[in-house]
């Protein structure tokens, strides 16, 4: 699920250039020399500091701001106490940040030296905050409450609960970035979320800790991560088919995964160039527990802008969950397929092995989009309300199903080729921000396989994440 | 809803028995409560084929051992499996009076109230047996941390009911007497017929049979729930006919 971002970044306040009445010292015609410190005249920043600092530490700081003396024109110091600013306000823990550029004051100043001084405003020492957030197709509450930085260094602790339309959750969590480096940061956290899954007439409830390390390694973002979840399924109602009650009851998962993000995209919701390659791995049971698999999954997406501002985007999903042992797999870790947001015209997670109309989810599948997107025909509402809309042509295919380990690749290849699912139509999509997207298309589903459940016609899906 | 069902379907040959594993993870109350509704359908001559599953609790639909899976259905527990297998038309009952009936009723009740619950105070109460023998046979599917977890919630959760029911406050040996008097009480109306409704066994005689044969046959940490039961030579002649008759001969 995606999360709100609650930093509004305000414009700078502009250089001030510390040219005030007390220090006009030198008559009219020392005006030259002022004007050549406007060009582009060699500068030197004699002192960089923070104002406002309460509870941050300073040596946390240094590093964000170390680039800025490095400038040495004007230009550049502009530049660099704005990407200071911004790395600043990356971190979490200001409600402001304001620059000042001054010329030098005091015993030691050259003539050509600069004072900058950034101007911060702390956050509260506790945050509360009530957003609602957008899932795949789902709604939720969330408040929450944060300490935005607990020991001065911007760890962050945050207590969230959710009320959604499927799920409710509530968790803590705590994060601490490296000083300096703030994309390589680990977090811990514990958190509680119960789901209904009425496609499935199943009830889940996860009880997790995990601890998790992020880091950027050339161009890509790494994640390792251990999690422990304590899984109890049930049946939801009195008429679920006998295959779920016989996943109901209770599970260990102690997993390591990893993942791996490049993500090129300008947005992640209505991207217009740019590529994301998304790959995940999970290995359970080799750090106790019950379930013992190893789960693979990508995720790809390339988008290019065509002529007339239409953007053409493909993308392809896939998965495979391979169980170790001779336990089945748990439904709780197998995938889903089918819905607004993965292969349209179906109903939502309501494809492949189906047992009584409860969908059991699958060990292997792949997904593939090709989509068209153009501005709405004669443009109403240029430059305004209407670019947030886009006209969409779509073709969606994919399969989910069950393979037996014991045959070869060769067969697990022709099984997922056979029996393809597909579907096409047209659309529109509202984009929400830079958080969710709206899309009403019209479906038409094809190579629907006896259990599937269709929804060909008018679809309705909202989320983050599209096939 | 029983009522509405199509009672017309015959018992078919697939029908399952679900029970947690037998070895490693059965408890006595929930044998004893198995074995009564194993020993009812045999007496109606319905073949029911026993499967052992570890989260056998929780696919039931009331959370309790055994239960049935016939056709489309899941029943759970003897009193209604009694009521599902009438509806099909097999009943023990039919040949009794109203009164027989009600005092069937109310040896049944006293079973479920007395034997059931002395059963449930024994395994989850006394500290002993829930150390040495519930617990570790109640976790033992599940790995760490979560069989601690599992166990000590079923505890607490029995603990709860005790108290709730007035139990909490009992000692073993209340609890051991109120099981020889309950015993007393059956061995007195069994007298020395066959069945406790003379030549033709009911859902009672099932019951009855459920729990004693299994008190009878589990190891505790002492011995003295069985030497309880033993005491009662009737009611031990009236286990082994039961268990001669209906329970070697399908053994092969």
């Amino acid at each position: 699920t995606g999360t709100l971002h609650s930093l509004d970044p305000l414009p700078m306040q502009g250089p001030e250039l510390g040219i005030q009445a007390d220090d006009i010292e030198a008559p009219e015609v020392e005006q030259e020399p002022k004007q050549e410190v406007l060009e582009n005249k060699n500068v030197v920043v004699q002192r960089v500091h923070i104002d406002g600092l309460g509870r941050t530490k300073e040596d946390l700081l240094t590093y964000e701001i170390a680039e800025v003396f490095r400038a040495n024109n004007l230009i550049d110091v502009m530049r660099k106490s704005h990407e200071a600013r911004q790395k600043l306000l990356r971190l979490g823990i200001f409600r402001k940040v304001e620059v000042n550029i001054d010329t030098s004051r005091g015993e030691d100043a050259l003539p050509n030296g600069l004072d900058v001084t950034f101007e911060v405003t702390e956050l509260r020492r506790m945050t509360g905050s009530y957003n609602t957030m957008v899932g795949n197709n789902e709604g939720s509450m969330v408040l929450g409450l944060r300490l935005p930085n607990v020991f001065g260094r911007a760890e962050k602790l945050t207590f969230q609960f959710s009320y959604g339309t499927k799920e409710t959750s509530y968790g803590l969590s705590f994060f601490k970035p490296q000083p300096g480096h703030f994309e390589r940061n680990v977090s811990f956290n514990m958190y509680k979320v119960t789901g209904q899954f009425p496609w499935s007439s199943l009830r889940e409830t996860d009880r997790g800790v995990s601890a998790e390390l992020s880091f950027p390694m050339w161009k890509t973002n790494q994640t390792l991560k251990w999690e422990g979840v304590w899984r109890e399924l049930g049946c939801l109602g009195q008429n679920a088919s006998f295959a779920i009650r016989n996943e109901s009851g209770h599970s260990l998962k102690s997993s390591l995964s990893h993942a791996m993000v490049v993500d090129t995209r300008n947005s992640s919701i209505l991207p217009r160039k740019g590529g994301l390659l998304k790959i995940h791995q999970e290995l359970a049971g080799y750090t106790g527990g019950d379930a013992r698999f190893l789960k693979e999954d990508f995720e790809i997406q390339l988008n290019k802008t065509l002529y007339w501002d239409s953007v053409l985007s493909a993308s392809l999903w896939g998965g495979l969950l391979l169980p170790f042992g001779d336990a089945p797999t748990c439904i709780a870790d197998r995938f889903y397929l089918g819905g607004p947001t993965s292969i349209r015209g179906f109903s939502m997670y309501s494809m492949g092995p189906q047992s009584d109309g409860d969908y059991l989810g699958g060990e292997a599948y792949w997904a593939g989009g090709l989509h068209l997107y153009t501005p709405l025909p004669f443009r109403p509402g240029r430059g305004g309300f209407g670019d947030l809309f886009r006209t969409h042509f779509f073709l969606n295919a994919g399969n989910l199903c069950n393979l037996h380990y014991g045959e070869g690749p060769q067969a697990h290849l022709k099984k997922l080729a056979e029996c393809i699912r597909w579907s096409y139509g047209l659309g529109i999509v509202l984009r929400l921000g830079n958080i969710a997207r709206l899309e009403l298309n019209y479906c038409i589903p094809m190579g629907v396989q006896s259990g599937d459940r269709i929804c060909d016609g008018i679809q309705f899906g909202a989320g983050i994440r599209f096939l | 809803d029983l009522e509405v069902e199509p009672a017309a379907e015959p018992w078919p040959e697939n029908a399952t028995l679900y029970q947690p594993l037998k070895e490693d993870q059965i408890l006595l109350s929930d044998h004893a409560s198995s074995l009564a509704v194993q020993a009812y359908l045999r007496m109606c001559g319905l073949p029911v084929q026993v499967l052992c599953r570890v989260n056998s609790e929780f696919m039931s639909p009331s959370g309790k051992i055994p239960f049935i899976h016939v056709g489309n259905q899941v029943v759970s527990e003897l009193g209604p499996i009694v009521q599902f297998t009438k509806a099909k038309g097999h009943s023990l009952s039919d040949g009794l009076d109203d009164v027989q009936r009600a005092e069937m009723k109310a040896y049944m009740e006293l079973v479920n109230n007395m034997l059931l619950t002395a059963e449930l105070y024994i395994q989850w109460c006394d500290d002993a047996t829930a150390a040495e023998i519930s617990r570790p046979r109640y976790s033992s599917p599940y790995s760490w941390p979560l069989s601690k977890i599992l166990a000590y919630q079923k505890q607490w959760e029995v603990r709860r009911k005790m108290n709730a029911i007035g139990w909490g406050g009992k000692t073993l040996q209340q609890v051991y007497e109120d099981v020889s008097q309950c015993c007393q009480a059956l061995s007195q109306r069994l007298g020395m017929q066959p069945y406790f409704f003379n030549k033709q066994p009911t859902e009672l005689d099932a019951l009855v049979f459920g729990h004693l044969f299994t008190i009878l046959t589990t190891r505790l940490t002492s011995s003295e729930l069985a030497e309880r039961v033993k005491s009662y030579s009737n009611l031990l002649s009236f286990c082994r006919r039961i268990e001669q008759t209906y329970f070697e001969d399908k053994s092969s």
